[in-house]
């Protein structure tokens, strides 16, 4: 294990320290020279950064939209293939793919399924009379939350498919033989012994959704305005196109404090089920 | 009434059915809207609306004949040289923790940490880093930080196999006069080579997606496959259909590997700790 410990140490907790120190400097890329202490400074003007609030609300929102229809779809999907015996297998691995696929590819590949001029979708909805600008201002960010939904709710499927094939029969035995409904069985018995996965598939893929960049840097680039402005996009452009490499150190480490608090929930649940 | 039940549990059937093919058309129709795409001219991807056209190869050479090549073989050479190590470490490393219990809650947590931490807060020291080793630029700095989420990864998803062996069959060994190296060689690590192969491949395919730290990271002569598809990203019309070849050289690959690990996924998530 001690090999673990050092690359794990080199290539993580090392970085990680020097992050920290310096995003209580004021260091740019460009004047390397001129690096002074400055404490905390780089945090608490950030309270008063518009775009960096703004892209932290957008990304909570991004995550809540996009998780959450995730969970009610894999859900659904979950119980419907669970009963389906005919290509069984073949419809699983299929409904899948979509979680391995690169993610800057799939944000390509909507970003023109989706264009208003070259777009197969809006051309299809135009033939029915709707048309819906999917990247203005309003919808932009639920567009992406969407696209992170086709992505992503296959995990949530692969969990919950697997946490429904390990329930116990018997208690479905004793709701059938109480006569319950299937509404009812579902709310009472298959919920609550399903909650520890959903808490865990949950709990993994909002950690996940923070991270997105990749759909941002496809698709809007942050536009229109600051509407689809996420934090990892946020901290690629001000450390890597302004090289406000401070600023960018704090603004990541008080996405890590979020981080690090659903971890701690994560972990917990990771290890009740052990003692 | 027996009647009534059948036609309810035959609606149902319908509906879970319909309910199936949406979902396969949704996951499925994008992948064949590239595949057209890659093999339309630029004139008919002008036209999304028309199905019927004559398929051209004109996209698919000018393609293979560009960087994407280099940039394959420079994602193949990342992704494998961080398989490699993470393997290589990762593999002892959960071969304790799982059995053994080593390094308590704190490794394991410790790990998971590691795993989920946002790229964002580590990308800034690894470019300031590289940058003062001079690797910057360097598929050595990418490979590096792929290190970071791959090798955690690994581990974690290695413990849940480990703790599946049974005790006894490393006991008996132990009996039988092996050594407890030879015990782990001989005996355990066999019964676990399934899930290494499966936590390779998956490594494998986080490294092969990444696109935030090679963006960074990369040079001009080391970028990788999803840097080289960004570089698609200007949306003039021409490059459409060079742009569809090449999100397909990137995804078929990886969709081909993900069939051989998708029943060992979830086991390496739980990383031991998920009871299902």
């Amino acid at each position: 294990m001690l090999p673990l410990l050092l690359v794990l140490g080199a290539i993580v907790a090392y970085p990680l320290g020097y992050s920290l120190w310096l995003s209580l400097r004021d260091y740019e890329i460009l004047q390397s020279t001129d690096v002074s202490f400055v404490g905390l400074e780089q945090y608490t003007q950030l309270f008063s950064d518009r775009d960096y609030l703004a892209a932290m609300r957008n990304t909570f929102v991004f995550v809540a939209v996009a998780v959450s229809l995730e969970l009610v779809i894999g859900l659904a999907l979950a119980l419907t293939l669970r009963r389906q015996r005919f290509v069984r297998n073949l419809t699983r691995s299929l409904l899948l793919t979509p979680m391995f696929v690169t993610p800057i590819a799939v944000g390509l590949m909507f970003r023109f399924l989706l264009d208003d001029q070259l777009g197969v979708i809006p051309q299809l909805l135009d033939k029915v009379g709707v048309s819906i600008p999917f990247f203005n201002t309003q919808l932009a960010l639920f567009s992406l939350a969407l696209i992170d939904v086709w992505q992503w709710t296959p995990f949530m499927l692969l969990l919950l498919l697997a946490g429904l094939e390990s329930l116990p029969e018997q208690p479905f035995e004793a709701a059938r033989v109480d006569g319950a409904s299937a509404w009812m069985t579902f709310t009472r018995v298959t919920l609550p012994l399903l909650r520890p996965i959903i808490v865990v598939a949950v709990l993994i893929r909002s950690l996940d959704a923070l991270k997105v960049f990749e759909y941002v840097f496809a698709i809007t680039q942050g536009g229109p305005g600051t509407a689809t402005e996420t934090i990892q996009f946020h901290v690629y452009r001000t450390g890597f196109q302004f090289y406000r490499l401070s600023e960018a150190a704090a603004m990541a480490w008080t996405l890590m404090i979020v981080v690090m608090a659903i971890i701690v929930v994560l972990f917990w649940q990771f290890t009740k089920g052990q003692e | 009434m027996n009647k009534g039940v059948n036609r309810r549990t035959l609606g149902t059937s319908l509906l879970r059915l319909g309910f199936i093919l949406i979902a396969l058309v949704v996951v499925l129709f994008p992948y064949l809207w590239v595949l057209l795409s890659s093999l339309k001219s630029p004139a008919q991807l002008s036209r999304p609306g028309d199905l019927l056209f004559e398929p051209i190869l004109n996209n698919w050479i000018a393609v293979l004949t560009a960087e994407i090549p280099q940039n394959f073989l420079n994602s193949l050479f990342v992704g494998c040289a961080t398989v490699a190590i993470s393997l290589l470490v990762g593999t002892p490393a959960a071969y304790a923790i799982g059995r053994h219990r080593a390094g308590g809650r704190l490794t394991r947590f410790g790990i998971l940490t590691s795993e989920l931490m946002p790229p964002a807060v580590l990308v800034v020291p690894l470019f300031a880093i590289s940058f003062f080793l001079h690797i910057n630029g360097s598929l050595l700095a990418v490979a590096a930080s792929h290190l970071t989420f791959v090798l955690p990864v690994v581990t974690w998803f290695l413990i849940g196999f480990f703790e599946a062996v049974p005790n006894e069959l490393e006991e008996q060994a132990l009996v039988d006069g092996y050594g407890r190296f030879a015990a782990f060689r001989k005996v355990v690590l066999p019964q676990v080579l399934p899930g290494v192969a499966a936590a390779g491949i998956f490594g494998f395919v986080l490294s092969w997606n990444d696109l935030f730290y090679a963006l960074i990271l990369a040079g001009g002569q080391t970028k990788t496959l999803p840097v080289a598809i960004a570089g698609y990203n200007t949306f003039r019309g021409v490059e459409l259909g060079e742009m569809s070849v090449a999100i397909l050289v990137a995804v078929i690959p990886v969709l081909v590997l993900s069939f051989f690990i998708q029943k060992r996924l979830v086991r390496g998530i739980g990383g031991g700790g998920l009871k299902y």
